[in-house]
């Protein structure tokens, strides 16, 4: 059961803009829904308005070009994204983490705008974004920004969006040629489940390896672990390279104990995706 | 060829098609002229005195049409034990029980209701391990709960927490640990659980002016909703009705009596208009009943030559805020407790145990599946401190015809055999081969683990049936024994073509079960559904041949006895042209002259359960088991010993089930029985904070088995030893597919990584930790 709301749908980003300036304090954007709908009956969220993107048509739009990259409309779904035989082959870490995030008929609603702007600290999504460094365009009455992901998350549930802002879309840029990129996800069960922990690695390897880790449901917001790169300079032999670049894991992330497991096994499943994931894309002796 | 032309025959479901398509009918789908709905205000404290509700705010909300407390509805519900009422009245004693009903005109304006009412609480101290709560000086959860209404087999502990105290002795404890070369001592654990149905608790009641009550609801016994309203609100049988469509699913939990007599009160309050109540999922998991945690220490004695000696059994039951099913279960848990095997000098304690927790209730297994857990895990920790093999060691001890029970029950020469189902499950586990040897940090593992259950019930339950021939030769079969998933009804249905020699076509079995009209059965639980109301089943029809062949006896004038009822007809035996079609004797015989014979043909059968007694209340000797179904089940699993995962290749069950009337039901039950087993081995978990609220009350956090975790291969294997007295030999299976995978897949563990596991569940995080310390006991 919900409270009482009234439903909006604009059809463009201005209208859009213009609703969200008026009532940016009792409104709550709904793309797919999947989490907001969850929060509203539950009654963590009370909104006076739900503004339906879904009906803005650049929104839905998802477009690839050679030279600038993906670009993600708000409204599009993950299914969608799956669907795209570009984002397999070039974005593999956002594809692969798409198709772990929730079930098929969640993902027929659920869209990539909507699960970072819910900004749990286990989205799926996000750690593949991170390593992919996307950027986010956002749109307001007042005008347009970009924020880089790397800045948007700003806390549990906390995003870098300010009052009467709104996610146009997710921009990608093309990783380096020849960079691989992977999402590995850890459960308590098999099938569908929220992250324990999940780790998004995109490595490139021109001359040396690039390596970049993202992990999520390690910390209060989705992180980066930039020092990896540092286990991959110098000496040593891959699988010595891939622990240093495991043990910076572990030493970065600082994951709670919460109703879906303890720390220690979170601390413990990051080394071994962090490993399984490197040997995966950097290849072991 | 075989000697049957239904019973046998792997059929599908006669429900199948209705349910595939979406046109079966649960209450949950009911909607009744001028229905109101429902909604609870439940308790945040686990464990407090009611000081004032105001519901002066409430009252003012357009729409509200009733606002029930529990001052107004002072009525004690039980069938073991009566000491639950429909709402909380003076404390409340657990998070999530409730406090406050409204029932209005929307489920939303009911929900903004329950949140206009102020309660104020004064909270008491509570108590949430039943170890604790059975020591002097522990919070009081219930006064004396020797003073609630209960049959003489229970025993519940004045002034205490205690619910039912079940004590078992059997020969000489003391001699029995003298004379045993080897004594091993150990405890298992796991907390209450969910029996998670798809459909959750649904209940529609009408109490009409005229003093008449009407109800719609998902319970698995509508005569047990009957009785329980009866005794409870003092109004005479004849006035209730209870109409019971599908379920989706009971597992137990909607045995006995629930939520019925509250929506009735509503409707009473709110001038006679029906209520429905739909629990919400997080309802289902904390309001409504779950599944007792045990806590089990078992001090075993043998001598090297595997044979046992002694067997000291404590199973102490977290019942939970209400025991009514509880102190049962204690009980059955009780007699059982040893597992299939003949223990000669045996001392058990089976408590059920007040605490804070949700209350607790019957669940696929009645305590077996908790009780097996501990049994099982220690036959392979007891062979192994003999250094025996376990299979060997199973087998030398087994409760085989001739041998005596823990209640001293000899054991009948056609009682199923449970070492013809150790074998079978042993082979095809590859019991004794060295297992294949995974690459990396993977490693292999088979255990095996035995089981038994009687169904648990009073010693004189009763069954009935009705069979009647329609105008056109076809039949329909009215019971009420509900349909839940199981697949029973299916099986009455083949009963009734082979009994009637009809195509199974011709057969249909009443859909709705209703009080006024249906034939009277106990209740649907314990597996006794196939037993008890198919022998009924058999007698109905045997009793429809009768009137056939007297109706065609009269017709054809020749003796009665020398009539036969076959392919659509009734006829002399040997001479199938001398007879007349079943059609034409339906509702009457007609006579060359046009005048009738006799009337409609309807076949009434009852089976009433047959040699049971009540338990001795010092020794718990006596009869307590209509039938013991036997098995064993096999796991072959690949444990990631990085992460903890186990991944089940193989699960293997082998059940005695006497004659199975429908292997491809008897298939889909061992299936569904093992995942739901393997859910609360692996998975299922309740996890509560400090003050007993229940932080995983959905699905996103209570994880229950899908389609990606159910194991590789099933192999169900059906053993038949037929029983005397049942129909066509057929013994009840639906709950003893859950009883031992947990067991079998934790001895499987240890064969693989020789870590010994204790507690539920076996969760990945848990075996980590488990193998990572290699908690060797």
């Amino acid at each position: 059961m919900m409270v009482k709301f009234d439903y909006l749908k604009p059809k463009t980003e201005k209208e859009l803009a213009v609703l969200l300036a008026k009532h940016a304090d009792e409104a709550k954007l709904m793309a797919g829904g999947t989490d907001l709908l969850v929060l509203m009956r539950d009654k963590i969220f009370k909104p006076r308005y739900v503004i339906d993107i879904k009906d803005i048509p650049e929104l839905r739009r998802l477009e690839y070009d050679e030279h600038r990259g993906l670009r993600i409309g708000a409204a599009v779904t993950l299914n969608e994204i799956i669907a795209s035989k570009v984002i397999r082959e070039k974005f593999t870490a956002l594809w692969e983490a798409a198709g772990t995030l929730a079930d098929v008929m969640i993902r027929n609603r659920a869209t990539l705008a909507g699960n970072i702007c819910n900004a749990s600290p286990a989205s799926d999504t996000a750690p593949a974004l991170l390593v992919l460094d996307a950027e986010v365009e956002v749109k307001s009455e007042r005008g347009e920004r970009k924020i880089p992901i790397r800045e948007f998350f700003k806390g549990v549930k906390k995003t870098a969006l300010e009052r009467g802002e709104f996610v146009k879309a997710i921009r990608v840029p093309n990783p380096p040629k020849g960079a691989k990129g992977s999402y590995l996800k850890w459960g308590r069960t098999k099938g569908e489940d929220l992250a324990v922990v999940g780790v998004a690695a995109l490595v490139a390897n021109s001359g040396k390896p690039a390596v970049c880790i993202a992990l999520s449901s390690v910390a209060p917001t989705p992180i980066l672990v930039p020092e990896v790169q540092n286990a991959f300079e110098g000496r040593g032999s891959t699988d010595e390279k891939i622990e240093k670049a495991a043990a910076a894991v572990v030493g970065k992330i600082c994951p709670i104990s919460d109703v879906r497991c303890c720390k220690e096994y979170r601390l413990h499943m990051a080394g071994v995706l962090t490993r399984r994931i490197l040997k995966q894309l950097v290849g072991a002796s | 060829m075989g000697k049957y032309s239904y019973v046998g025959k792997g059929i599908p479901r006669i429900d199948a098609f209705e349910k595939v398509t979406g046109t079966a009918l649960y209450t949950a789908d009911m909607k009744i002229k001028g229905m109101l709905h429902a909604k609870l205000l439940k308790s945040p404290r686990p464990h407090a005195k009611i000081v004032k509700i105001d519901t002066s705010e409430a009252e003012k909300l357009l729409g509200v049409r009733a606002i029930l407390t529990g001052k107004e509805a002072p009525y004690k519900l039980g069938i073991y034990i009566s000491d639950k009422e429909p709402l909380a009245r003076e404390k409340v004693r657990y998070v999530g029980e409730p406090v406050v009903a409204v029932a209005a005109d929307t489920e939303e304006i009911a929900e903004q209701a329950v949140e206009l009412i102020k309660v104020e609480y004064e909270d008491l101290p509570a108590v949430f391990d039943p170890r604790e709560a059975i020591k002097k000086g522990a919070p009081r959860v219930h006064d004396n709960p020797a003073d609630y209404r209960h049959p003489p087999f229970i025993f519940p502990e004045p002034n205490s927490n205690v619910a039912n105290h079940f004590k078992l002795r059997k020969g000489d404890i003391e001699r029995g640990f003298k004379e045993a070369d080897v004594v091993v001592e150990n405890e298992f654990n796991q907390s209450q659980v969910q029996n998670v149905q798809m459909e959750t608790h649904s209940s529609i009641g009408q109490w009409l002016p005229d003093g008449q009550i009407n109800i719609w609801t998902s319970a698995q016994s509508p005569f047990a909703v009957r009785h329980l309203m009866s005794v409870a609100l003092d109004i005479p049988l004849h006035k209730i009705n209870v109409v019971v469509p599908y379920l989706g699913g009971g597992f137990g939990g909607k045995a006995g009596i629930h939520w019925e007599p509250l929506v009735v009160l509503l409707s009473k309050k709110a001038g006679g208009r029906p209520v429905k109540l739909v629990m919400t999922r997080e309802e289902q998991f904390n309001t409504t009943a779950v599944r007792q945690g045990l806590f089990a220490r078992i001090k075993t004695g043998v001598k090297k030559n595997g044979k046992i000696t002694a067997m000291e059994i404590e199973y102490i039951w977290d019942a939970g805020a209400y025991a009514d099913y509880g102190v049962n279960i204690g009980r059955a848990g009780g007699y059982a407790c040893t597992g299939p095997y003949e223990v000669p000098n045996i001392k058990a304690d089976s408590m059920t145990v007040y605490t804070n927790h949700p209350y607790a209730t019957a669940y696929r297994g009645f305590g077996h599946v908790e009780f097996h857990w501990a049994t099982e895990r220690q036959m392979d920790l007891v062979a192994r401190a003999i250094g025996m093999d376990p299979v060997e060691f199973r087998l030398k001890n087994a409760a085989l015809p001739g041998k005596i029970t823990a209640t001293g029950e000899k054991l009948r020469e056609d009682a199923g055999r449970v070492d013809q189902c150790i074998k079978a499950v042993a082979k095809e586990i590859g019991w004794g081969k060295k297992p294949a040897r995974p690459a990396g940090k993977k490693v292999r593992g088979i255990g095996l683990a035995a089981l038994w259950k009687a169904p648990a019930m009073p010693s004189h339950t009763s069954s009935s049936a009705l069979v009647r021939l329609n105008e056109d030769g076809s039949a329909t079969l009215s019971i009420s024994l509900t349909e839940m998933g199981q697949g029973t009804p299916t099986a009455f249905a083949q009963m009734v073509a082979e009994g009637l020699q009809i195509p199974i076509e011709k057969v249909k079995v009443a859909t709705e079960r209703e009080t006024d009209l249906s034939p009277y059965s106990w209740q649907t639980v314990a597996s006794r559904g196939l037993f008890m109301d198919g022998n009924a089943v058999i007698n109905a029809v045997e009793d429809a041949k009768n009137q056939i062949k007297a109706t065609a006896a009269e017709l054809l004038k020749v003796p009665k006895g020398s009539l036969v009822v076959g392919d659509g007809r009734v006829f002399v035996k040997g001479k199938p042209d001398k007879g007349l079609p079943l059609s034409a004797i339906a509702t009457a015989g007609v006579r060359p002259d046009g005048s009738g014979v006799r009337g409609p043909i309807m076949g009434y059968g009852y089976y009433t359960a047959e040699g049971l007694t009540n338990l001795d209340p010092e020794t718990g000797q006596g009869r307590p088991a209509l039938m013991w179904t036997f098995g064993a089940q096999g796991a072959e699993i690949e444990l990631d010993t990085e992460t903890g995962d186990i991944r089940i290749l193989k699960i293997v069950t082998a059940l005695d089930v006497g004659k199975a009337i429908n292997p491809q039901l008897v298939e889909s039950q061992i299936i569904g029985g093992v995942v739901q087993g393997l859910g609360t081995a692996i998975m299922e978990e309740f996890v509560f904070d400090d003050n007993g609220k229940l932080l995983n009350n959905n699905l996103t956090d209570y994880k229950i088995f899908r389609a990606h975790d159910i194991p590789e291969k099933f192999v169900p294997i059906i053993i038949e030893n037929p029983q005397r007295n049942a129909p066509y030999g057929a013994r009840g299976i639906g709950e003893h597919p859950t009883i031992s995978v947990a067991a079998a897949v934790a001895n499987a563990i240890y064969n693989a990584t020789g870590v010994d596991i204790f507690d539920l569940p076996m969760s990945r995080e848990k075996v980590w930790r488990a193998v990572h310390k290699g908690c060797k006991k």
